[in-house]
């Protein structure tokens, strides 16, 4: 391999690991795995633009860099601090589970109470024996995931027992107060088969605009479950959050994933879903809302490991100011995944002339017997529509929000859990107009 | 009272000329007419009376009720009470029907410095004017205009006329793509709402229309003029020669 000269956040991020190792929770197994892990960074570096997966979010210049880690507790935190960080989410009747800078506060977190559902903090699950860190392979994402390994510092474990149906949502709350700290944190979530469960990551910042985040959830969905699966990163003008999702779908099984991104100064969510039964049926979609500066990056990678599945996704961004919107999205058919059904598009509304918009979707299809489509638009905000409804007597102000309202709707609208969409919308839509100046 | 003083109206972005010195004027509480061939000039006129971007008035005026509104944006010419029923009316997915109303209903009350009306004073409004115009609930909940058949569209603009009470009204080319039923229904909602404080002005290519709907007066329009004016007669006499006399005379 050519060496490359390393720059300076990838030189903090492996030398930082030292000064922490030993304050990070687990037994002697997972530190193994954590200097490993931190080896594999090491020879990897940050991926790059001319790494295929990150030709449009080229990390190494964007993370210049290396935020000290956060070990250890914050300070106290009211929950009124949260409530407010959590904008319309704080309102949904969800229990609550609260991450301070990626250490779990039980003062802030609902006792579960719940038949059928199990939670232990991360932490406290990583020294029981037995328990590790998942360290897979992933095509152009091991250095993200070898950095979340190396230094994750708690997160949600999740169990959902056979045919338990929970009447309430989960609400992750994964809040960050430190000036300029990276924040590491892994969820590891499994729904047994027919059960149903509605989870929902929310990834705030309390005080500083300025911080990185590792977040990553690793999601199983057993036999003939269904969940819905949300994630609102709302992380601050100068944040970089790095997102991965790792999914895998069982036979029958009915998973609804949504992204909603705003505010945030880099964000790239990748997702990796695999079916590994047959006619289960996926659907992951999103909002993401991009201006001044921001960045925001989704790339999927959906793999047909099976024949008889179904894929959907739909993702619409609003892009205005200098913001960037990216969207990859690979479908992989596997030789022998016939009967395979996959659907994706990809929208971004353009307010403004620098915004910019790269869409990739990628088909790779090994099986003859299958139905698979893509497709991408670029638009403005549509003049004849506008004028429509200002001969209405509407507003401009008020004809431009209802537009971008329309246009955001249909995804949303994909959320089953009618609170849940509700404040989701009530979200993305009061974002936008936080955003007028 | 709308008086249209020799109206010459350009393309934006190019020399194109499409109104020729258009004068008119339609007195409080008439129904005046205006037919004439495709090209003629008729549409922009409705949309230049709306305020719609992209055109240049190179001279003369529009005064409703004495006052010129050649400056204000399309939202202030509605809350002036000038409406205008598309001849497409556009599709908006996501946005209800009834929250689209309401917003369109507000936003008028609120310009003309009255009372916003409250949810329940709204629906009951709404559902009264929807009943008379065959328009379901079902309807009203569904995103405006998005799977809505031709003659669904034409009532629904004919209902959002009737919500926002303007006392201009512009109906660009109402009649088309309606068969005969749907027509009947949408003419009587019109009628329904012809009164002394209301003028109008109905937009047409057919004489079809005007029987259902007579008005005070006919203009025939070509080359961006108004070339003949009439009383209702003057349709039929259309119907029989066609427009063919108009578009050979040399403005």
């Amino acid at each position: 391999m050519a060496t490359i000269e390393k720059t300076r956040a990838e030189e903090a991020l492996a030398a930082n690991f030292a000064g922490v190792a030993d304050k990070l929770p687990g037994g002697r197994a997972v530190a193994e795995a954590r200097s490993s892990a931190i080896g594999t960074f090491g020879a990897l570096g940050l991926p790059h633009r001319r790494i295929e997966e990150w030709k449009y979010s080229d990390l190494r210049n964007v993370l210049k860099d290396a935020l000290p880690p956060a070990v250890g507790s914050a300070g106290a935190v009211s929950e009124a601090a949260i409530d407010t960080s959590l904008r319309q989410l704080a309102r949904l009747d969800a229990i609550r589970i609260v991450f301070v800078d990626g250490v779990h506060r039980p003062e802030l977190s609902e006792a579960i109470e719940t038949r059928g559902i199990e939670v232990t903090p991360l932490a406290q699950a990583l020294g029981k024996p037995g328990v590790g860190l998942m360290h897979d392979d992933l095509p152009g994402h091991a250095a993200v995931v070898a950095l979340n390994t190396a230094y994750v510092t708690d997160g949600a474990v999740i169990k959902v027992s056979q045919g338990a149906k929970l009447a309430r949502p989960v609400l992750l709350v994964f809040a960050r107060t430190a000036a300029g700290s990276l924040v590491t944190t892994r969820n590891v979530i499994s729904v047994a088969a027919d059960a149903e469960a509605t989870l929902i990551e929310a990834h705030v910042a309390l005080a500083s605009p300025k911080g990185q985040d590792n977040a990553l959830t690793e999601i199983t969905v057993g036999e003939g479950a269904r969940v819905t699966h949300a994630k609102v990163v709302l992380s601050g003008a100068e944040a970089q959050h790095l997102g991965t999702w790792l999914v895998k779908v069982g036979q029958s099984a009915s998973y609804r994933g949504f992204q909603a991104t705003a505010e945030t100064g880099f964000t790239r969510n990748t997702s990796f879903l695999t079916y590994t039964g047959e006619d289960a049926k996926a659907d992951i979609s999103g909002v993401f809302l991009a201006r001044g500066n921001e960045h925001v990056d989704t790339t999927l990678v959906i793999d047909h490991a099976v024949p008889a599945c179904e894929s959907r996704e739909l993702f619409k961004g609003v892009l205005d100011g200098r913001g960037r919107g990216v969207f990859q999205g690979k479908v992989i058919v596997r030789p022998d995944a016939q009967k395979s059904d996959g659907k994706q598009m990809a929208q971004a509304l353009m307010l403004s002339e620098e915004a910019e918009f790269d869409s990739k979707p990628e088909l790779e299809i090994f099986a003859d017997d299958v139905v698979c489509g893509h497709g991408s638009t670029c638009a403005e905000l549509d003049e004849d529509l506008l004028f429509y409804m200002r001969a209405r007597g509407i507003d401009r102000e008020t004809a431009r929000a209802l537009l971008i309202e329309s246009f955001i709707a249909e995804a949303t609208e994909k959320v089953e859990h009618e609170g849940l969409r509700e404040a989701l919308q009530a979200l993305v839509i009061g974002s936008l107009q936080r955003g007028k100046v | 009272m709308l008086e249209i003083k020799n109206l010459h109206v350009k393309l934006e972005d190019e020399d194109k000329a499409i109104l020729k010195g258009v004068d008119l004027v339609i007195p409080k509480g008439e129904v005046h007419a205006i037919m004439g061939p495709n090209g003629s000039g008729k549409s922009t006129l409705a949309y230049v009376i709306a305020g719609r971007d992209g055109y240049t008035v190179t001279d003369g005026d529009i005064l409703w009720n004495g006052e010129s509104i050649l400056e204000m944006e399309p939202d202030e010419r509605a809350a002036k009470g000038v409406f205008l029923a598309f001849q497409y009316p556009l599709e908006l997915p996501g946005v209800a029907t009834l929250t689209f109303l309401r917003t369109a209903a507000n936003s008028v009350l609120k310009k003309r410095g009255l009372k916003e009306m409250t949810t329940p004073e709204f629906l009951k409004h709404v559902r009264a004017e929807a009943a008379k115009l065959g328009v379901t609930d079902e309807m009203l909940k569904r995103p405006l205009n998005v799977g809505f058949s031709g003659g669904e569209k034409k009532r629904m603009e004919i209902l959002q006329m009737s919500v926002l009470a303007p006392t201009l009204a512009v109906l660009d080319e109402t009649d088309s793509g309606l068969d005969i039923d749907a027509m009947r229904v949408v003419a009587q909602g019109v009628n329904a709402l012809r009164g002394p404080e209301r003028s109008m002005l109905l937009i047409t290519h057919y004489q079809r229309l005007l029987d259902y709907i007579v008005p005070d007066k006919v203009h025939v329009m070509a080359r961006g003029r108004i070339l003949k004016t009439g009383p209702k007669e003057l349709a039929l006499e259309l119907e029989r020669t066609g427009y063919a006399g108009f578009v050979g005379e040399t403005a």
